[in-house]
């Protein structure tokens, strides 16, 4: 299954696009796109920082997601807050 | 009275408007309320000791606005139903001044008003999937570091040690 993921804050600085897509075995978890991310950062992201992606939350429109929860086909990567 | 007369949640593209701090008053005022707060978050000259030009603030709209509502819920039940809320958040590239967020509560006293005034700034600086890139004078530019939100979903357990993010520094 392809996994379409947005990308915001940091993730910006790593790439031109605002977007990437992750291909996934079907029934896939949120898990498995957090290591299939990590192994994209570690192969074309040299300057994402350690720890970055642990931080990281990945969240639908409506909610951050539970992580042994199935993946959803789109879902956004977020970096630490710092509104206001 | 529809929920909805009782909290504005919106996210606002400062290329196209600026936050309007009155019409937070306004939306927040009513004749039952004898008490009004409002915080008002600008873009500052110094961040960490340096001097800063502008920033430039991103967001995820959609979530962004349904933690509003949730803070603003949370708000209500916890003051009471009768309280008006208001949270404003703007994107895009802000100068040095401008306005950044506008939050505001009315209320029949003062003490609810400004117990959900903090809260509801507390919760969009901690909550609600917003991020800053500031840019410093020398040119050089930097998205800041902030609060994770791994584990805040609603049925997630507590953070395990390895992922507990350190957001004791709230000068952010």
């Amino acid at each position: 299954m392809q996994i379409e993921v947005q990308l915001f804050g940091a993730f910006r600085q790593f790439q031109p696009e605002p977007r990437l897509t992750l291909e996934l075995p079907e029934g896939a978890s949120v898990t498995d796109v957090r290591r299939a991310l990590a192994a994209h950062a570690a192969a074309h992201w040299p300057r994402c920082p350690a720890g970055l992606l642990d931080a990281t939350a990945l969240a639908s429109a409506e909610a951050v997601l539970d992580e042994s929860a199935p993946a959803p086909t789109r879902l956004a990567v977020l970096p630490p807050v710092s509104g206001g | 009275m529809d929920p909805k007369h009782y909290r504005h949640c919106a996210v606002v593209d400062i290329a196209r408007q600026p936050l309007d701090t009155a019409a937070a008053i306004d939306f927040v005022s009513d004749e039952a309320h004898g008490g009004l707060a409002v915080f008002v978050g600008k873009v500052r000259r110094q961040s960490h000791g340096r001097a800063v030009l502008g920033i430039d603030y991103d967001l995820y709209q959609p979530l962004t606005l349904r933690q509003f509502e949730r803070a603003c819920a949370t708000v209500l039940e916890r003051y009471g139903p009768t309280l008006k809320l208001y949270v404003a958040h703007a994107y895009g590239s802000l100068k040095l001044g401008d306005l950044a967020v506008v939050v505001a509560a009315g209320s029949p006293h003062r003490d609810e008003a400004f117990r959900a005034c903090r809260d509801l700034i507390e919760a969009v600086k901690h909550e609600a999937p917003i991020w800053k890139r500031e840019h410093y004078v020398d040119g050089s530019s930097e998205w800041s570091e902030g609060c994770s939100l791994c584990y805040r979903g609603e049925q997630s357990p507590a953070p395990p040690a390895a992922h507990a993010h350190d957001c004791a520094d709230h000068r952010h």
